[in-house]
């Protein structure tokens, strides 16, 4: 292989591509070209970075010197400075807000340097398109060694003695299930790697394949070796395109380098996967259901038991894990059980990958290790509150996760302290809010979504969620009857109580925990008919300061409906009759003379 | 074996019963909705929810799909499943107000209203997916299914287009617990539902089921030309539910060979059908219809639970008109006879028909009544005195259809008037036939008929219930027109006939029967064929006749026709009938 003296990381996750990242890429090409650097540096596409945010990224390798909101116009000085004269350029490296000063080391910026990464190990090291550059990474080594030197009992053992726990939202322990499929009578077996990763606004398994495919086909290949299987199949979104391209590549290329297919090592084991394209519906993401859309089906989940370990893909014995955990076997079994079980706490242990979104200074995708608080997830990594705003409430696990209030920030995130607050791990999305977020509205948000994703089948999901959108858009609306808090509360727990699968079974956490953490904000509502984040449009009133406004015509010209009124240099009004709410007015007025109530 | 404790009651159950079977072997009653025993279980509706307690962790499971585990602590009536069902219920009431079913059990579990707001005031799908599980899994149709997801789910052909492949097999209605299915808005075929026959086609009647109340034996029937299972090979539902296992689809008929001492044929009689009388409507009419459907009108039991009604429109009928010789004493339509009930049973049912219809008015057209038995003529009185029956003199020549009204056009023979009446309904008394099939089975029995078809009696007055077969009599309509008065006498009659042969140790017969003389016969079988009652038969071996002589009657026909002369009548020989000429005459 051709030796370079440096090598530029360009993010090609979905974030930075849809940014330009292939425009920089070919700029810097261009520019590379022209100064005859062509020898000596290396233009390198990698997986999703997490630090979407900043996007365009790229980062200069060895000397991890990190550049971000890249333009095209930017590139030719770029190249120029820091590739012939070494001289790295302030102006696009990271600059948090609170100092002034850029840090010029991906390391040393505080969204990284919390950060663990084991999923996400080789993201923006690799060229996830190339299968030599993760073998280089000690790819596919964990393999050969589980084929050459443990037998199949041996492999689940270290899995089970490492603690790691399903990624995919309920956090069964993995070895665990292994072990029940290993031990499940019946010849054909399947293994399935669910990437359906339906959840709005969470971007990990996408991330994670884009990033480093390689980590879940080798650890898909480990884990059908432990189970005793001969075939295995990724369910993957048809939206994900770009991560469905590097999954099929990489599919190829490991059956090229005969990691995949018969005979994998020289041993007598064989192997391969089929990669089912879903048409993304959340509910699909649901075990049962999700086998339901391989065999053809309609995406519906069923009753278990039977679980899919002793009746799955037609009726055979069927191990189902998330992405993220697939992308931990490789270094679990290479690195062994007690180094990972080393990180974490008690009962969670290793890391998990987040998305991190909302209100939020630093959106973006992190791995951290279990246990963080939210605080340090929030503030060192997230990098605050945008704006100045008060932090309110972080919503986790997804549309059915629970919303933790502010005064649960020094919570420690794992499986059991989650949902002991009412919330779940879910499969690690993460939304901020800030003082401007109504809780009502939220609740009301996430629960439109379950409602639309509901699959429709049993009773308290389908008619029980409606139910509960009806009164909570009654409460937005200023409709909101005494007990209405209460027969949400009956709804919420029977539905959780007696819904068939787990997305009516977890979709009251955005109702109950609302409820149990921010009761003073219904009740506002509905004796009030106040609103106190002013959201909830038919519950508040714009009206214009006399003192402060002083006529200077905005608000008047920029309103939508007509509804300002008054003269040049005279105070304005708000006639409240033509009045849509919409805050514009709000949000134009430089004088803050615009209230709203 | 699988140890398991409901509401604190120990039992022992196979393995792989769901707990809603073991519940009800300890007679628990869990609701249900979307459970049916031919299908796999749902659970989806989640009404049947009980709480289930194992290694010291309780939830709330769907009774009818979970199967029972060693050790299970189930509580069918805890609070917490009590609330829960409750709750569903009343959801789903929300959902589907107009559901009867769901009106039930919301009433059992304590509803008056729900809390709900409800989308559909006449909404009765309850979403339990019966309708849509029995067509895809059962019958393998797929011509139904969910469409949409979440709360905007519904039962719908697919692109809500009628459906191509959709056999109009009537599962899903079937199944359907709230009728909430129509196979009208489903196919885009032609919808022809079974009726019952019993009923005269006024209600319908599924392929497996009993033929009539008190049926012997009351067992239900297949009807194999419409079964799904003997057409397609799907369904077999009614194997699935019947508990006993008494379905057996390989069943075949068989034919049973008895040897009997006497045979009684009781065939009874078919009505002329209403579409051979083109002057009353021939059957265009939905309004004009033969006494015997009105009867199931009539009937306390019947598809109307006895409530008179048009089957045009469904509305009472305030006017009724009936018909008396509707073919019968009308030789134009081959029945020169009185059919003999009609003027009696008429009058009965007008006068039914003014008990169920107070206001109505009934008018019986005739052309003279007979009312020759114990009570009649008194009971024709009652008919005009106390129910204000209307009697017209004459025939009816006509019947048209005027303006949801039909016409009735006749003359009234007493006053030579030509009348004009208008009635909301005409009841026909058609002639009766002798029913069909009997020619064949009379053919068989070596039994005459008379000219119209009836079986004939070996003497009109002397031996009314005998046939010129021994051992063969016939009892009821079979014989001509009989109510059930008559009927009941001659059978009794034809009874205490069997009864007298078979109080004999010996049959005795007729001492003069065919004999043959074995050394003249040729083997011809000439006497074999004109022998009307099978009683000559050739030896195949021999190629000689042989004389059954039970079943002789001695007729003679065959010693006429012999052309050899080897056919002759015992004790009655050619030679014996001439000595007795020539004594008789030796004085002269
Ligand atoms: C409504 C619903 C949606 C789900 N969506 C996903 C998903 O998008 N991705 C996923 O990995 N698991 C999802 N799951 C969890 C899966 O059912 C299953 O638990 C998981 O794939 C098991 O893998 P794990 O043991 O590695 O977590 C979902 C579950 C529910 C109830
Ligand atoms: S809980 Fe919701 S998504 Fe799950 S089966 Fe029931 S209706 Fe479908
Ligand atoms: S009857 Fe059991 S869930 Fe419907």
């Amino acid at each position: 292989m051709k030796e370079f003296r440096t090598h530029l990381m360009v993010c090609g996750g979905t974030g930075c591509v849809s940014n330009n990242a292939f425009k920089i890429k070919e700029a810097l090409e261009r520019e590379i070209k022209k100064l005859d650097l062509e020898d000596e540096v290396l233009v390198v596409m990698t997986g999703c970075n997490g630090f979407c945010a900043q996007g365009p990224i790229m980062v200069v390798q060895p000397d991890g010197v990190f550049y971000q909101m890249l333009t095209e116009k930017d590139i030719p000085h770029l190249v120029e400075e820091h590739l012939l004269k070494g001289r790295p350029v302030k102006k696009l490296m990271y600059t948090p807000s609170e100092k002034k000063k850029p840090i010029p080391k991906m390391s040393d910026i505080g969204f990284f340097s919390k950060q663990r990464l084991i999923a996400l190990r080789n993201r923006g090291l690799v060229d996830p398109e190339k299968i030599d550059e993760y073998i280089a990474r000690e790819g596919y080594k964990a393999l050969a060694k589980a084929l050459t030197l443990m037998s199949p009992e041996e492999i689940i053992k270290e899995i089970k003695d490492s603690g790691l726990r399903g990624r995919g939202g309920a956090g069964f322990p993995t070895g665990r299930k292994w072990e029940l499929a290993r031990n499940a009578p019946g010849e054909q077996k399947y293994i399935v790697c669910n990437a359906d990763e339906g959840d709005p606004g969470a971007f990990m398994d996408r991330s994670v394949i884009e990033a480093d495919p390689h980590s879940v086909l080798e650890g898909m290949i480990i884990g059908a070796r432990a189970i005793g299987t001969f075939h295995g199949f990724i369910y993957i979104r048809n939206e994900y395109p770009l991560a469905l391209e590097r999954l099929i590549k990489a599919i190829e290329q490991a059956r090229e380098y005969g990691l995949l297919g018969e005979k994998i090592f020289g041993s007598d084991f064989d192997f391969d996967i089929t990669v089912h394209r879903g048409a993304g519906a959340f509910v699909c993401g649901e075990e049962t259901a999700l086998m339901a859309c391989i065999e053809g089906r309609v995406g519906r989940p069923r009753p278990r038991p039977p679980y899919p370990a002793e009746k799955g893909l037609w009726g055979k014995p069927t191990n189902i894990n998330n992405v993220e955990t697939w992308a931990n076997i490789p270094l679990i079994i290479l690195r062994g059980s007690k180094w990972f079980s080393e990180i974490g706490t008690q009962t969670s242990k290793g890391t998990k990958v987040f998305s991190l979104v909302g209100k939020i200074n630093n959106t973006g995708l992190l791995e951290v290790p279990m246990g963080i608080t939210l605080r340090e997830i929030i503030y060192d990594i997230g990098g605050g509150i945008p704006g100045g705003k008060r932090f309110k409430a972080v919503q986790t696990g997804g549309p059915s996760g629970g919303c933790i209030p502010a005064e649960l920030i020094d919570l420690h995130v794992d499986y059991e302290e989650l949902t002991k607050v009412g919330s779940m791990m879910g499969s690690g999305g993460m939304v901020v809010m800030d003082e401007t977020t109504c809780m009502v509205d939220v609740a009301k948000y996430f629960i439109t979504f379950c409602m639309d994703e509901s699959c429709g089948q049993c009773t308290p999901c389908r008619e029980g969620i409606e139910r509960m959108l009806d009164i909570l858009t009654e409460i937005c609306e200023g409709k909101g009857k005494e007990g209405d808090i209460e027969l949400l509360e009956e709804l919420a727990y029977a539905i959780v109580d007696g819904s068939l699968c787990g997305l009516g079974g977890t979709a009251s956490n955005p109702v109950l925990t609302t409820i149990r953490y921010f009761r003073d904000e219904y009740e506002a509502h509905i004796k009030e008919k106040r609103c106190p984040a002013h959201v909830c449009k038919a519950l508040i009133q714009y009206f214009i300061d006399e003192e402060k406004c002083n006529g200077c015509g905005l608000c008047l010209k920029q309103c939508p409906v007509d509804a300002v009124i008054g003269e040049l240099k005279e105070p304005h009004s708000i006639d409240q009759a033509k009045c849509s709410k919409c805050g514009i007015c709000y949000e134009s007025c430089k004088f803050e003379a615009v209230r709203v109530e | 074996m699988v140890n398991l404790k409901i509401d604190g009651q120990k039992i022992e159950v196979e393995e792989g019963t769901t707990i809603l079977k073991a519940a009800s072997e300890l007679s628990i009653e869990i609701p249900t909705l979307c459970y049916h025993p031919a299908l796999e279980p749902y659970q989806a509706c989640r009404v049947c929810v009980v709480e289930m307690v194992q290694n010291g962790r309780s939830k709330l499971v769907a009774s009818c799909g979970r199967v029972v585990e060693e050790g299970m602590v189930v509580k069918t009536d805890s609070e917490r499943a009590k609330r829960a069902r409750r709750l569903f219920v009343e959801l789903l009431l929300a959902r589907a107000p107009a559901s009867e079913l769901l009106q039930d059990l919301a009433r059992k579990v304590g509803i008056e209203v729900s809390r709900f707001k409800t989308k559909k005031e006449d909404e009765k799908c309850i979403l339990c997916g019966l309708c849509v599980r029995v067509c895809n899994d059962v019958m393998k149709i797929g011509a139904i299914g969910f469409a949409n997801r979440g709360a905007k789910i519904e039962v719908t052909p697919p692109f809500k287009e009628f459906s191509k492949v959709c056999t109009t097999c009537g599962a899903c209605a079937f199944v359907c617990p709230t009728g909430a299915i129509k196979l009208e808005e489903i196919t885009e075929n032609k919808v022809t539902p079974l009726l019952s026959e019993f009923d005269e086609g006024l209600e319908k009647r599924p392929c497996i089921y009993i033929p009539f109340p008190q049926a012997v034996p009351n067992k239900p029937v297949i009807d194999r030309e419409n079964c799904m299972y003997f057409k397609t090979g799907n369904c077999k539902i009614c194997e699935t539910v019947c508990q006993p296992k008494a379905i057996l689809y390989d069943q075949e008929d068989t034919i049973i060979e008895e040897d009997i001492g006497a045979i009684v044929v009781a065939t009874g009689y078919d009505l002329m059908d209403i579409s051979q009388i083109g002057e009353y409507g021939g059957g265009r009419f939905k309004d004009v219809i033969d006494a015997l459907t009105f009867e199931r009108y009539l009937a306390p039991a019947g598809p109307t639970s006895g409530k008179v009604i048009r089957p045009s429109d469904g509305k009472v009928p305030r006017e009724v008109a009936f018909v008396s010789c509707a073919g019968s004493r009308d030789p134009e339509h081959g029945v020169a006879y009185c059919s003999r009930l009609c003027c009696m049973y008429l009058i009965k049912q007008a006068m039914l028909y003014k008990h169920a219809v107070h206001d109505g008015q009934a008018y019986i057209f005739y052309i003279d009544i007979r009312s020759n038995g114990k009570g009649y003529e008194e009971f024709v009185q009652r008919a005009k005195e106390e129910d204000n029956v209307i009697y017209i003199r004459g025939k009816v020549s006509k019947i048209a259809e005027d303006n949801g009204k039909l016409r009735l056009w006749g003359v009234d023979t007493l006053t030579g008037e030509q009348i004009e009446l208008n009635a909301d309904m005409v009841v026909t008394a058609n002639a009766m036939l002798p029913s069909t099939g009997v020619k064949e089975l009379a053919s068989k029995l070596r039994i005459p008929t008379d000219s119209h078809g009836w079986l004939q009696e070996a003497h009109l007055k002397l031996r009314p219930m005998e046939t010129l077969t021994n051992g063969i009599f016939i009892a009821g309509a079979a014989q001509s027109p009989k109510d059930i008065t008559d009927s009941v006498a001659q059978a009794s009659g034809a009874a205490a006939k069997v009864l007298a042969l078979f109080s004999q140790d010996y049959i005795l017969g007729n001492p003069v029967i065919a004999y043959v003389d074995e050394e003249i016969c040729a083997g011809c079988g000439t006497c074999e064929t004109i022998c009307e009652y099978t009683a000559v038969e050739v030896d195949p071996l021999r190629n000689v006749a042989v004389v059954n002589e039970a079943l002789c009657e001695g007729c003679g026909a065959c010693a006429g026709a012999c052309p050899s002369g080897a056919m002759q009548h015992k004790n009655f020989t050619k030679k014996q009938l001439f000595d007795m000429v020539e004594i008789a005459t030796e004085k002269y």
